[in-house]
């Protein structure tokens, strides 16, 4: 799954443990999330969706 | 730091305790059963000494963990060093046959236990290693 979770992220000045904070996972997570290494569960992805405001479609394309 | 100074005098306190009723319990041997008591007992006495007075100070637990990378890792180490383990359990138990040997059960059974748990272990760190590099 493609995202743009690290535009949206710099977006908002936010560093990766911000925004792990915010979601309640591991900076590990962001950043295999953010390179594409790992799919987030659907729990996960509606968080990061309601963090940034959009919705998953507006995050993840599938590839 | 004082955490851990408590924790360790919970962990003695409880392990000395344990040893001391396994000892009198065998009064013909009381130092070899309190010692054995002492060494069973300290590793669980330690760690509850532990969560009780360092875990809530120190360790700050992430609200979603679950949904961390860090459980798929686990999850894919685990997967791996189990078919590691069958894979090994398989051939010793061939060559055993084949050449029919005779072996203690105990230490074979105590080297897959300690097997499993390194290669878990190295397989964990090569994934995250593979994953973050």
């Amino acid at each position: 799954m493609k995202n743009n979770i690290a535009e949206r992220r710099a977006g908002r000045s936010w560093t990766q443990a911000d925004l792990a904070g915010a979601l309640g996972v591991s900076r590990q997570t962001v950043i295999s999330i953010e390179r594409e290494k790992f799919d987030p569960s659907l729990p996960l992805a509606f968080l990061i969706a309601r963090t940034f405001d959009c919705t998953i479609e507006e995050i993840f394309t599938a590839e | 730091m004082h955490h851990y100074v408590l924790a360790i005098i919970l962990g003695a306190i409880l392990t000395i305790a344990v040893s001391v009723l396994v000892g009198a319990s065998n009064p013909d041997d009381f130092w070899l059963a309190a010692g054995i008591g002492a060494l069973c007992a300290a590793y669980p006495a330690l760690s509850l000494g532990a969560r009780v007075f360092v875990s809530n100070n120190t360790v700050i637990r992430d609200a979603h963990g679950e949904q961390s990378v860090e459980v798929q890792w686990m999850r894919q180490a685990g997967a791996g060093a189990f078919l590691d383990v069958l894979v090994a359990t398989i051939v010793v138990a061939v060559v055993l046959a084949i050449g029919r040997f005779q072996i203690e059960a105990l230490p074979v059974l105590l080297g897959l236990v300690g097997l499993s748990a390194l290669d878990a272990g190295l397989r964990y760190l090569a994934i995250r290693h593979r994953a973050l590099k």
